[in-house]
């Protein structure tokens, strides 16, 4: 009878443990992200999982990383599936987490920023790159606010005899040209991956064609064949193909630019805050100073991250639990500058150490508006057209009169 | 147990062969046979990968391919040059390898292992190790060339469109002349010794003795070795996507690499797919009447 009893104890036992760990798993969070940029992000992100999952008990975060490829490519291969993660990153605009809120793949996020009070605490320039569905509702949290901006080196910079950063486009080009004249290669680009490439394109096209108009040809509302500031921009994107750039530049990648600029073989850089601390890895930071790129418009050249809730998702208020956790004011005062210069939580009170993410946060306090890299509204397929378009002006194996006319050809066509 | 098994109806041909091939034929027809129908399915529809239905659009991917598609046609036409070249440099490259190397020299051994090791290394890692080589400002090859006198400054050997493809091209013949050589050299030891004896005896030359019985004894394996270069390069996919990615503007790109940036970059599924079915014809279009060809002439005793 004993033993009976003992069996019944231990099924008992083994019942009620199975039923835990079944709990167990129904907390069980996924959550889908880029590498990060720093070994100090990846750090403060482990600690900001493992102290939510001690104050959460049963609940297991489950973080996977990859990519910039792969995790699109994985995304779509779980959505196929009907699975994926609870959480997901995307940059936000119509053509990255825009394609997962029409395809009724991310959920809508109202009630969490109601019920979180975010609207409050999140800053208003990051809410800004929000991406909303068709019913108005919204999506995703931010996750970073990116600006990208000139980095120069100031040696290089006093070696031209240039006293004072550009505040205006014909200041940065006679920066351009006192730097030429001294033998110095003004900017280094890598053209092997194209997003290096298209940013000067952006930067050239929003001196060139205004806020307007530059908003009006990435959202595709404007013709691209007809805007007389198209064909003036792809001019002057070989003009500083030609003169301004730190030649050879289509082979080499983005990394590859960045080790010249390093070694001192080019004065100015096109990059974002997160360079900082690239550039402070490499014991170099003192080297460098920081100004926005001067298009005359006033607008900031940036972009958003989010973290996305998938609708699929079993858990979507444990997610956006967590996700209130990761940017809550203790933490975001806690992990400061490890997801960027900015915070996204409006109530940290800043104190960098660090020179340039000072100059960085100057930048991004100064400016109101933003305008974002054309990768982002455009989609993937027009995209990649953007990107051999540019390159094959840049290289000249496309005349500049030709390639507005070219690249709204293929959108016309590819509807 | 077994005994209960090994009933007269197993022992038929006409009941094992079946049973003995279904484990084989399922896996095949799981992971060949069913995605080249659902390719072949997917290039009459519209996909992005996440949309909940698939549009059926009948022909137009194919003619989106053909005629709204700026880069279709460079990676047809570079597909078409590296399949020439293929044809030509990793084969000649091998067996003048395997000719040299079946000779009685010292370290014969080991140089075949040298000139094999590349095969086995992963294309994305020789794509690696020639991306650093060709780099224009720190890599070995405008070192070497300038430093024995050949003035190439900084070339960008992977930047320049007029050049890109054929620096991609040499990466790939270092990479696949070793499993030719491996082929001719099996076939090297069918060649009968007799014959270029009796050969060498009635006053051939070297030339002449290769021409007239080394090389015709070797027919078999150049038929296989043409075959496979063919074939190998109308998929040329993961060097050209190591290196370049098929840049400079796409000015390396294949019909494999633009198959896959079509599905799993842009996430046009259904036009990846069109340039997948595309792709197939071309290569059966070509490999089948070639094989053909082969084979007759090998009925007629290679004349």
């Amino acid at each position: 009878m004993l033993r009976v009893k003992k069996w019944k104890a231990v099924a008992l036992a083994g019942g009620v443990a199975a039923m835990a760990v079944s709990a167990a798993q129904a907390e069980e969070l996924r959550f889908w992200t880029l590498a990060f940029a720093s070994e100090s992000a990846t750090i403060a992100f482990n600690e900001m999982v493992a102290a939510f999952e001690s104050s959460h008990p049963g609940v297991d975060i489950i973080v996977e990383t990859r990519g910039v490829d792969e995790h699109k490519t994985a995304l779509r291969l779980a959505a196929q599936a009907g699975q994926g993660p609870d959480i997901y990153f995307s940059w936000s605009g119509l053509g990255q987490s825009g394609e997962y809120i029409t395809a009724g793949l991310s959920e809508p996020m109202e009630r969490y920023y109601q019920q979180f009070g975010w609207y409050d605490q999140y800053e208003p320039a990051a809410l800004a790159f929000a991406m909303h569905d068709a019913n108005g509702e919204i999506h995703g949290v931010p996750f970073s606010m990116n600006g990208e901006a000139i980095y120069y080196n100031k040696a290089l910079f006093e070696q031209a005899g240039i006293t004072a950063e550009p505040q205006t486009w014909d200041e940065l080009i006679a920066a351009n040209d006192a730097l030429v004249a001294a033998g110095i290669a003004p900017w280094t680009f890598g053209g092997s991956v194209n997003w290096h490439l298209m940013r000067l394109m952006d930067v050239i096209m929003e001196h060139e064609c205004g806020a307007e108009t530059h908003d009006a040809l990435t959202s595709l509302t404007a013709n691209w064949a007809e805007e007389p500031c198209v064909t003036a921009s792809f001019v002057e994107l070989k003009r500083w193909a030609d003169n301004y750039i730190l030649t050879p530049f289509m082979g080499i990648g983005q990394e590859q630019s960045f080790n010249l600029f390093v070694a001192g073989r080019a004065a100015m850089m096109l990059e974002g805050d997160w360079l900082v601390g690239q550039l402070d890895q490499n014991g170099v930071l003192d080297a460098y100073d920081v100004f926005a790129f001067p298009t005359d418009t006033g607008r900031l050249y940036g972009f958003g991250q989010y973290y996305y809730i998938s609708a699929y998702s079993q858990n979507k208020d444990l997610a956006a639990e967590f996700l209130d956790f990761l940017n809550n004011a203790e933490n975001s005062q806690k992990y400061l500058g490890n997801a960027g210069v900015m915070s996204m939580n409006r109530n940290v009170t800043y104190s960098y150490e660090r020179d340039l993410e000072n100059q960085w946060l100057e930048i991004f306090q100064s400016h109101d508006e933003i305008f974002m890299n054309s990768d982002l509204p455009l989609s993937l397929a027009q995209t990649n057209e953007y990107f051999r378009i540019h390159n094959s002006v840049a290289d000249g194996s496309m005349a500049p009169e030709e390639a507005g006319a070219a690249f709204q050809s293929f959108v016309d066509a590819n509807p | 147990m077994a005994s209960q098994i090994n009933t007269p109806l197993l022992r038929r041909p006409g009941v094992q062969a079946p049973l003995l091939l279904f484990p084989a034929i399922a896996v095949y027809a799981v992971f060949a046979v069913y995605p080249l129908i659902d390719v072949f399915v997917v290039s009459f529809q519209q996909w992005n990968g996440i949309a909940p239905e698939r549009v059926w659009v009948g022909l137009d991917n194919y003619s989106a391919a053909l005629f709204r598609d700026p880069v279709f046609h460079v990676a047809l036409r570079n597909t078409a040059i590296w399949t020439v070249l293929s044809m030509i440099f990793p084969p000649l490259v091998g067996l003048v390898l395997a000719l040299a190397l079946n000779q009685p020299i010292f370290g014969r051994g080991l140089l075949r292992t040298v000139f094999y090791l590349p095969v086995i290394i992963a294309s994305i890692g020789v794509a690696t190790i020639w991306r650093w080589m060709y780099d224009p400002f720190f890599g070995a090859v405008n070192a070497v060339l300038n430093g024995v006198g050949v003035d190439v400054g900084m070339r960008d050997w992977l930047g320049d469109q007029d050049i890109a493809l054929y620096s991609i091209f040499v990466a790939y013949v270092w990479q696949n002349a070793g499993a030719s050589m491996v082929l001719f050299l099996a076939g090297l030891q069918g060649v009968d010794k007799s014959l270029v004896e009796a050969a060498r005896i009635d006053g051939a030359r070297r030339w002449n003795v290769f021409r007239h019985v080394t090389f015709p004894a070797l027919r078999p394996v150049l038929t296989i070795v043409i075959v496979l270069s063919i074939i190998n390069s109308l998929r040329a996919f993961d060097i050209v996507y190591g290196m370049t990615k098929g840049g400079p503007a796409q000015a390396t790109q294949m019909l494999a690499l633009w198959a896959f940036t079509q599905s799993m970059q842009i996430f046009e599924f259904g036009r990846g797919a069109a340039i997948s079915v595309m792709l197939l014809v071309i290569t059966a279009a070509i490999v089948i009447p070639y094989l053909t060809w082969m084979r007759r002439l090998e009925a007629r005793g290679g004349r």
